[in-house]
């Protein structure tokens, strides 16, 4: 059965002991999405993969 | 000068009490029916109460003596996560509705040593996690110049108290952009002073390695004026502004501006210059990482700060700030990390740029006092949200722990416009004395 991003954030909320009802879990996926996609912008540009290369 | 006590800098309020021109108490008086009159703007959580009046009374027999502080009898605004003995201290929260601290911060011990009068306590974003000030259990704070628009924040409070003819001065703190932005927003002076000038201790904190405290003020003066008493320092040696290297911040970071915003601060560069400073251009690309660096940085430390509140009782918190808080619970360590090696760069970067210059300017905001309510800015049809347009231009300096400055610079459809000029390590005194030349050649 498919994972969705939705479920593997409440999984990460779960085992961070945070306690989300429904409607906090679609406002924080809203906020994850956006906080995922800089990080991995600012990753890529401050702290490349040393691994990258080998491709 | 104006006759109006409440429309009088903090610096001549201290000339005429100490000329015996206008009593603490008149003062106090004014400032009390402003407030008043002013309620819907939200600016005071708690308002100065009784006690004022009393320390106003103590303060002019004290005058009378010639005794002397260096802010005898001013009364002084507080952001309201300043701890004050026996006076609720919220920092805006419903968790904190009811604490009462039994001592002072420090900066407001320096501000009693100084004779100052302790003013009110004023509404701030909650738990100063956010740049909107829409408070969900105190009150929306409204823009002294629109009352439909944002005062920006977190120490929005304090810039509409200021404005507002509701205090002399008043204390703010700044984690993005928190004492910066209001003040540009508003149309008053904001000082970011260098990371550990003046101490934290009994500030609740936010995030421990951005968190500043500092004044926002009618005019530069008062600005250097509360700073001097603030840092315990004697006042900064007089700097010749003559000559001094400007570096004009421009690259992708400064793009997405308001026209109108823009003009103004082209107009004060062009006033620089031809007040005999050499300005000039300067491209620091790696500013462009800070909104993220930021982001990460501030999530992580935030979260550190209410790993007990946020999980145990969710609730407590206004919607914006229960979401950033959880996200912060989901901070890698590893992410922490990128964010670090950023800000090394960043640090780095800014360095670079001052062996070339003296001063760095460039806006405080991208754009004039948002409606309130408004979430997204567009830049021809790209998407910004508001918070993260908002604290662009203001956090890298709270990254770098550099002395940062908001100084009004005109009005844009009407709204006002802050530049902000940045120092070098502890060199508030020619950020300090560019900014009143700047004021100066405004008016």
């Amino acid at each position: 059965m498919p994972v969705t991003e939705r479920d593997q954030l409440a999984a990460a909320a779960r085992a961070a002991g945070l306690r989300l009802a429904s409607q906090d879990l679609d406002h924080l996926l809203v906020a994850w999405k956006r906080y995922r996609a800089l990080v991995d912008d600012l990753r890529t540009r401050v702290a490349p993969d040393p691994m990258d290369d080998d491709d | 000068m104006t006759d109006d006590p409440a429309e009088m800098s903090m610096t001549a309020i201290v000339r005429a009490l100490r000329g015996r021109t206008l009593s603490p108490v008149e003062l106090v008086d004014a400032y009390r029916d402003r407030i008043e009159a002013g309620r819907d703007l939200r600016a005071y959580i708690t308002p100065p109460g009784a006690t004022a009046r009393r320390q106003a009374q103590r303060a002019a027999e004290r005058l009378a003596r010639r005794d002397r502080g260096a802010l005898l009898g001013v009364p002084i605004a507080l952001k309201d996560l300043y701890a004050t003995r026996g006076v609720r201290t919220t920092a805006g929260s419903r968790i904190l509705r009811d604490w009462v601290p039994t001592g002072d911060a420090a900066l407001v011990t320096r501000l009693r040593q100084a004779g100052a009068i302790i003013f009110g306590k004023t509404n701030l974003h909650e738990f100063a996690y956010g740049v909107t000030n829409a408070n969900p259990w105190w009150g929306i704070a409204k823009n002294p110049i629109d009352p439909r628009r944002s005062p920006g924040g977190s120490s929005g409070g304090s810039a509409i108290a200021v404005v507002g003819g509701m205090c002399a001065a008043a204390l703010g703190s700044d984690t993005g952009g928190s004492i910066r932005i209001p003040a540009a927003l508003c149309g008053c002076v904001g000082l970011k002073p260098t990371r550990g000038a003046l101490p934290l201790d009994g500030v609740f904190p936010l995030g421990w390695s951005l968190d500043h405290a500092g004044p926002l003020t009618r005019t530069v003066a008062d600005a250097g004026l509360l700073f001097e008493v603030l840092a315990g320092r004697p006042a900064p040696r007089p700097v010749r502004t003559r000559g001094l290297s400007v570096g004009v911040v421009r690259g992708p970071l400064t793009t997405r501006i308001q026209p109108g915003v823009r003009a103004r601060v082209e107009a004060a560069s062009g006033a620089l210059r031809r007040a005999g400073l050499r300005v000039r251009d300067v491209r620091i690309p790696e500013l462009e990482w800070a909104v993220a660096t930021q982001l990460v940085t501030l999530r992580a430390e935030a979260s550190a700060v209410h790993a007990r509140w946020i999980r145990r009782r969710p609730r407590s918190y206004g919607a914006d700030v229960r979401v950033r808080l959880q996200l912060g619970a989901l901070v890698s360590g590893a992410d922490y990390v990128v964010a670090q090696r950023a800000r090394h760069r960043i640090r780095e970067a800014i360095g670079q740029a001052f062996s070339d210059v003296d001063i760095l300017m460039l806006a405080t905001a991208p754009m004039t006092a948002p409606l309130i309510g408004d979430r997204v800015v567009r830049w021809r049809g790209v998407a910004e949200p508001v918070d993260g347009a908002l604290v662009r231009l203001t956090s890298p300096f709270n990254l770098s722990g550099l002395p940062a400055l908001s100084v009004p610079c005109g009005l844009a459809g009407g709204l006002p416009v802050g530049v902000q000029l940045v120092g070098q390590w502890n060199d508030e005194a020619r950020v300090l004395a560019v900014g009143r030349l700047i004021e100066e050649l405004a008016q």
